[in-house]
């Protein structure tokens, strides 16, 4: 449209074709899909369109000839007007939704979507004639299904990232692990072949039969002291994985603590003694009873002490306190030994971790003792921390216990298991099993020998067996007096023996005393091995003075039957 | 055409007063303080334009454009780079996690934006000019510089100029560059020079 055309047509507003513009505005006017607002440049209401009609609710009769800004004072309120003003200065305002959400409160069509505001994006534009603002144009329209499209995708992608973020945390967190893993098992291995290699080493020295008897000697003791220090490992692994799966339970009871401290302090004396290191110990009479388990706590404190006699050079220096704090028993071990530096003190008591993690690290072990005193601690009730004031400066360990005040009369204090456990054993002041008949039932060869050479050397008679069905066969035959029987053996086990036994009639052996061995140490073991019908439960590996006791308490009585 | 210092200077000053009126309508609407840094004024031939602008431009460019006419008549551009665009628009809105693109609400947010600031822009000359001047719609294009460059000198034979403004949005500790560009028929710039030397000369100096 040419400027000419446009000043003929203001000239003439009867022309045909001014008539057909004003025509065709109406009806756009009428079907816009968008709200439209014409004023006179006072911003009186000049034209309101059907879509303003139908969502404001008020009809274009009501509000033509009013003041737009009268009609909705809140674009005063919400310093809108100006648009209007710069608009009838001859400038075009653009409002987006982001910045200004709407123009006009309305209504949204549909509420459910959280929006109960229709969202809006707005211009505002001069009319102009000649160079003269004659009014002003404003164009609303409902953006609020967009905003909710525009949310929905912005939450996704958020989402998306979320979850990206938080798969790569989880692999990192799995590689941490799995790196830890491979560097356990790698210190696993190496600390069971340690001594493994005396123990074959010296095992194949003994069956060449060379030796002298002195080296022979020697040769023993080596490979029972190796074969304990793998026991060790084996045992706190057990524990680790006891500990981690929930499993461990306290067999808890009135205990009197110095008798474990001493018989902890006894056992690693020898070890203390070979580095020459002072073992000191204060333990204040009135610090206990307290109540726990005595064998888990004597744990505790050997781990302590094995630790510290570790980490101390020779000539050094470790030093046991046992105090009451209050209502509170304390443990401490110091040492003068290589201290703990700042930056490993909050791991001192992580799995798996020695603060020298290197292939070449000059102190053994798995680095589970701490860790192992910590849980067991906590399952006490209790508390251990550490401290030090450095590397070279030595540490203090601190087990703080809650004391149970009331000493039970009842029952007496339970005494620390037997001190010194690598002690050999010797067969001296044993009681004799002369005359007994000992069935042994066990799969593997080397236990069935290990036991039958013991309980000959008491002077008993041993049948051996390697399995269930053999085992019913010899108690047939031979009529023995004691049943010792391995649980897990491949076909049946000796849950199955004892069950078929204790089925038979007494004359055909079914009250025969019986004791199971076995390598499953726990609790509840314990109590399925006695419910079943053993009297005793054994834990592997057997300590022959501890086998021979059993037996000869066995002997003593024959199995009751409950009913 | 090459501006003296003082011209520049004085352009600068009067731009700066645009630029300060801008950063104080995005602080309000914002709620967070908007900053423009002083602008940097160039005049350059308009086929000299893409040389001036394409390395600090180099991919695609999102612009508002708004055309402007009467006794001074161009095209007044904002024109940011793709990613300053998105940042822009991101900070603007209190923007949840930065999203990486422009969708509708952001596109309209840097409309409203550049519309404020070529309104102040254009709204300080056309007063110093004392002529009136119309404006059209703002609108976004995203496109390469060379696509948006065609369409500016797309059909004009007369002579023109750009006056390139740089500058840089200052938010929330972050920087978004930009540029102002203002294209003129060599009259128009003419016209607008000696409105500034006299305005220049009026602040006695």
């Amino acid at each position: 449209m040419t400027r000419a055309v446009s000043k003929k047509r203001m000239r003439d507003p009867g022309s045909k074709e001014t008539l057909l513009n004003a025509a065709v505005l109406h009806w756009m006017h009428d079907l816009a899909a968008q709200g439209i607002v014409t004023t006179d440049s006072e911003l009186n209401v000049v034209e309101w369109n059907h879509w303003m009609e139908e969502h404001t609710g008020k009809s274009s009769a009501d509000v033509i000839g009013n003041n737009l800004l009268d009609l909705f004072p809140e674009l005063r309120e919400r310093r809108l007007d100006r648009h209007y003003k710069w608009a009838l200065e001859g400038k075009v305002s653009v409002l987006s939704q982001a910045l200004h959400r709407y123009l006009i409160a309305l209504p949204a069509v549909t509420g459910e979507h959280g929006q109960d505001q229709m969202q809006q994006a707005v211009r505002i534009l001069p009319l102009s004639h000649e160079g003269v603002v004659i009014g002003t144009l404003t164009i609303i329209d409902d953006v609020t299904e967009r905003v909710r499209r525009e949310a929905e995708l912005q939450n996704q992608i958020e989402e998306r990232s979320r979850l990206l973020s938080s798969e790569k945390l989880a692999r990192n967190e799995a590689e941490r692990a799995n790196r830890l893993k491979d560097e356990f098992l790698a210190t696993v291995s190496h600390e069971l072949r340690n001594p493994l290699n005396a123990i074959l080493g010296w095992a194949h020295m003994l069956r060449l039969g060379k030796l002298s008897p002195a080296n022979a000697e020697r040769a023993v003791e080596t490979i029972y002291r190796n074969a304990n220090s793998q026991a060790q490992l084996v045992s706190d692994l057990l524990d680790v994985s006891r500990i981690i799966s929930g499993k461990l339970r306290l067999d808890v009871r009135t205990v009197d603590l110095i008798s474990i401290i001493n018989a902890a302090i006894d056992s690693i004396r020898p070890a203390a003694d070979a580095k020459s290191i002072r073992l000191q110990a204060m333990l204040e009479p009135d610090a206990g009873p307290i109540s726990g388990d005595a064998d888990r706590l004597q744990q505790i404190v050997w781990n302590l002490l094995t630790n510290a006699v570790k980490f101390t050079p020779k000539d050094g220096r470790i030093h046991v306190k046992l105090q009451r704090v209050d209502s509170h028993v304390e443990i401490e071990v110091s040492d003068s030994g290589v201290g703990i530096s700042k930056e490993f003190l909050p791991h001192v008591f992580d799995r798996f971790r020695q603060a020298d993690a290197s292939t070449t690290r000059i102190h053994g072990g798995l680095g589970l003792g701490l860790s192992i005193v910590h849980q067991l601690v906590d399952l006490h009730g209790g508390t251990v921390s550490v401290h030090s004031e450095g590397e070279g400066k030595g540490a203090t360990f601190t087990i703080v216990l809650p004391f149970i005040g009331v000493v039970s009369h009842h029952r007496e204090a339970e005494p620390a298991p037997p001190a010194n456990p690598e002690e050999i054993t010797t067969f001296e002041g044993l009681p004799s099993l002369q005359g007994l008949k000992v069935l042994v039932v066990d799969d593997e060869a080397d236990t069935r020998e290990l036991i039958g050479e013991v309980l000959k050397e008491v002077g008993s008679e041993v049948i051996t067996c390697r399995s269930v069905e053999e085992a019913l066969i010899a108690l047939e035959q031979h009529k023995p007096d004691i049943l010792i029987s391995d649980l897990g053996m491949p076909d049946e086990d000796g849950y199955s023996l004892i069950s078929k036994i204790r089925a038979l009639p007494s004359e055909q052996g079914g009250h025969i005393p019986a004791a199971a061995l076995t390598a499953y140490a726990r609790a509840e073991d314990r109590m399925r091995v006695l419910r079943s019908g053993f009297q005793f439960h054994l834990p592997k590996p057997v300590d022959s003075a501890e086998l021979v006791t059993v037996i000869a308490s066995l002997a003593g009585r024959a199995y009751k039957s409950k009913a | 055409m090459k501006l003296t210092e003082r011209q520049s200077d004085a352009l600068s000053e009067l731009i700066n007063i645009a630029f300060a009126r801008t950063g104080a309508a995005l602080s309000e609407l914002t709620g967070h303080r908007v900053v423009l840094n002083p602008p940097d004024v160039a005049v350059y031939r308009a086929e000299e334009l893409r040389g001036a602008l394409a390395k600090f431009v180099p991919g695609d460019v999102a612009s508002i454009h708004q055309v402007f006419a009467g006794s001074v008549a161009g095209d007044a551009l904002l024109l940011l780079n793709y990613e300053g665009a998105v940042q822009l628009a991101d900070l603007l809105t209190d923007g949840h996690q930065p999203s990486g693109y422009l969708d509708e609400s952001a596109r309209e947010v840097l409309t409203e934006v550049g519309n404020i600031l070529l309104n102040a822009c254009l709204g300080m000359f056309g007063n110093l000019l004392n002529v009136h001047v119309t404006f059209s719609v703002p609108r976004l294009h995203l496109e390469t510089l060379d696509e948006l460059l065609a369409s500016l000198t797309n059909g004009k034979t007369e002579m023109h100029y750009a006056l390139v403004i740089y500058t840089a949005f200052q938010i929330r500790d972050s920087s978004v560059k930009g540029f102002l560009v203002i294209v003129l028929s060599v009259a128009s710039l003419d016209r607008l020079i000696q409105e500034v030397d006299a305005w220049e000369a009026q602040q006695g100096r």
